[in-house]
């Protein structure tokens, strides 16, 4: 008889920790969020099962129930019976797709990790490439859905619109960042920060870390069971995420630098109506009260903002998230033949 | 996969605080409501600073025998932090909060632990409910609010009277004036809440006279709590939005007066519209700057701060018929700051 090891977590137990112990870290981790996809879960189990065996590499399968209403707790579960390589990380109530993925990631212990849908879009067939790209020495390899199989105004159009915006801003020319299906290296992604809804700007939000980044083109299936959980959210709040992401990406490490080049333009404008105000008094005009008081609400704008940066500059001094610490993800190191002389 | 949760024994908590009735009759009407679930309780008498009256009525308590804790604080800490403090004297494994005046019958205290065995908090709302129509429009609007800005369905937010199961109290890291959501709080940590009928007291049916202090804390609570929802996770959503908008007003208005300038030669000096559209234009950038910095907070944090809460996770090892009872031990013996664990293993 199977006994299952049930960890209860409350509050901050360092969930990882107990997965420390176990020393055969096995290759590769895929990882599988799911919200109520009781049609589709033993059909993804069998496709991984027999689509990564055949990769003959030792392998994790982490499966994260998103806080689902069906039964697919209860099916995931009589797997994991007959399966060791099957984990479930059950949430407590619905969270959303992203910390699905983050607790998945928590959670892998494989060295490379993969992600994919639950719903059987995605083909397991797939890993294999990515798995090869990852160790051809790509950190980050994502998958590009070309024969996207999803109605094309309501989905494939606004996410065109999306990749776009999301390349130019974030400088990660992704053509799909929709897709799931995508491959880490364990050690990279392990170290990002994964919060709010970005999921679809995980290989953005890793390139503070300057990752090496693939694309290879994967396959994907129409929807066979059930109907698609997470829609594309309203264009603002992409917007906004996209705001962020290029925020903490470029400016996190120097904030004070980012709120001052943010007040500039208000003391150059405060600067001109000063200005303004002088030169209708050397001319012996009444100064205009309008034209002087923007002035004045300029200047004192600017110098609040000044203020603002100095907080940040504090937040991030004494905050845990460190700029360099990302450089030692992706360094690599050369070092003379005779190796480096130690300096006694 | 949770087993049927029976609490093995009760801590009651009674911060107690400016509003108190006479803790003897108080106590003794509590005492009755609790034995009557039968099981082994404890009593924690938390005094939110010096409390003369009380602190006689205690110990005169103490010095009869009586199954107390009491924990005095030396000045006044707020509710929250008396019921931490409670809790972290306390043993039990459900928990009981209860108001240190009249505010439901101890007759009732059961249907309250009853309750735990198919959610993780039980929150009283006094039904039937005394008071005139003014009341009950003041009660409807405020929880109408409340609700609407949490997506919650509570109707007695004052309700003092509230049974935590251990894990729950544990995570709820309470502060300022948060022991009045402690319901909405446990929600959106992942935990089920239920609401429970009881019976109000007679001493609460007296219709009281609100004066603008309580209504200013009701607006207070809202604000906090809209706060607490709405802007800890995504901050620059919250703010962006809103210094979006300004910053688009000031910025349209200072457009409009441009073009005047240009086209229609109206003088730009003399018009106070101006001052408006470069004060808005400044707020904008300013709140705008603020969400930032939230974000800026949020990030740094970010590996600390987990989005979600894992209930269990579930993994059969490998294992024969020789390691099968190691496994069982090893289950048992993972560190848990609980006594009790909602889930037991699947067999």
């Amino acid at each position: 008889m199977a006994s299952a090891i049930v960890t209860t977590e409350c509050g901050d137990v360092d969930a990882t920790a107990a997965s420390h112990g176990h020393e055969d870290r096995p290759t590769l981790s895929v990882i599988v969020p799911l919200y109520n996809e009781q049609e589709s879960v033993r059909p993804l189990y069998a496709a991984i099962v027999q689509a990564v065996g055949e990769l003959g590499r030792s392998f994790e399968m982490v499966f994260v129930d998103d806080g689902s209403t069906d039964d697919t707790v209860a099916i995931v579960t009589e797997i994991a019976r007959f399966d060791s390589r099957l984990r479930l990380v059950k949430f407590r109530r619905n969270y959303g797709q992203t910390p699905a993925m983050a607790a998945g990631i928590e959670h892998a212990r494989g060295e490379v990790l993969v992600t994919m849908d639950g719903d059987l879009q995605n083909d397991p067939a797939d890993i294999g490439l990515l798995l090869a790209k990852i160790e051809e020495g790509y950190d980050i390899v994502v998958g590009w859905r070309y024969n996207r199989q999803d109605k094309l105004v309501s989905r494939k159009i606004p996410s065109r619109i999306a990749n776009w915006l999301i390349g130019k801003v974030t400088g990660v020319p992704i053509r799909d960042n929709g897709c799931s299906l995508k491959a880490f290296r364990a050690d990279l992604i392990k170290q990002i920060p994964l919060y709010s809804e970005m999921h679809r700007f995980i290989p953005a939000m890793a390139s503070i870390a300057g990752p090496r980044i693939a694309e290879i083109k994967v396959r994907h299936h129409p929807r066979r069971y059930g109907q698609s959980k997470y829609g594309l959210s309203r264009i603002y709040k992409v917007l906004l995420d996209l705001m962020v992401i290029k925020t903490v990406a470029t400016f996190a490490s120097r904030p004070l630098r980012w709120f001052a080049v943010l007040s500039l333009p208000l003391f150059l404008v405060s600067c001109a109506a000063f200005a303004h105000s002088i030169v209708a008094l050397i001319n012996g005009r009444d100064m205009s009260m309008p034209i002087a008081g923007s002035g004045i609400v300029f200047l004192a704008s600017a110098m609040v903002l000044l203020c603002s940066g100095a907080l940040a500059e504090l937040t991030y001094a004494r905050g845990d998230i460190r700029d360099h610490e990302f450089s030692k993800l992706t360094q690599t190191i050369r070092v003379a033949r005779g190796g480096a002389r130690r300096i006694p | 996969m949770t087993a049927p949760y029976s609490p093995s024994r009760l801590s009651i908590i009674v911060p107690v605080g400016a509003r108190r009735a006479d803790l003897k009759t108080l106590y003794a009407e509590y005492k009755s409501g609790v034995e009557a679930i039968g099981l082994p309780y404890e009593f924690v008498f938390v005094l939110d600073g010096p409390r003369g009256d009380a602190a006689r009525a205690l110990d005169e308590l103490l010095q009869a025998g009586e199954p107390l804790t009491v924990i005095n604080l030396t000045r006044c800490f707020g509710e929250a932090a008396a019921l931490m403090a409670g809790f972290e004297r306390s043993s039990g494994d459900a928990i009981l909060t209860l108001p240190a005046y009249h505010q439901i019958e101890g007759s009732e205290l059961h249907k309250l632990v009853a309750g735990l065995a198919t959610a993780d908090v039980t929150v009283g709302y006094r039904w039937p409910r005394a008071g005139n129509a003014i009341e009950k429009a003041r009660r409807a609007i405020f929880h109408g609010l409340v609700n609407f800005v949490t997506g919650s369905r509570l109707r007695d937010l004052g309700c003092g009277a509230r049974a935590l199961r251990r894990q729950v109290f544990a995570e709820l890291d309470l502060y300022g004036d948060q022991h009045r959501f402690i319901a909405i709080l446990a929600a959106r940590l992942g935990f089920r809440v239920a609401e429970v009928a009881v019976r109000q007291s007679p001493h609460d049916r007296r219709s009281r006279v609100y004066r603008p202090r309580e209504y200013l804390h009701h607006f207070l609570d809202l604000i906090s709590i809209f706060f607490l929802v709405r802007f800890t996770k995504k901050p620059l959503r919250f703010f962006g939005m809103i210094g979006a908008v300004t910053f688009g007003i000031g910025a349209l208005l200072i457009t409009y007066l441009g073009i005047e300038r240009i086209a229609f030669q109206s003088s730009l000096a003399d018009r106070p519209a101006l001052l408006l559209a470069a004060l808005l234009i400044v707020l904008g950038m300013q709140i705008f700057a603020l969400g930032l910095l939230g974000e800026l907070i949020i990030f740094t944090h970010a590996r600390n701060v987990k989005d979600y809460r894992v209930e269990e996770v579930i993994h059969y090892p490998e294992s024969d018929e020789a390691s099968s009872s190691e496994n069982a031990a090893d289950a048992r013996s993972r560190p848990k700051d609980v006594p009790h664990s909602p889930s037991s293993a699947v067999a």
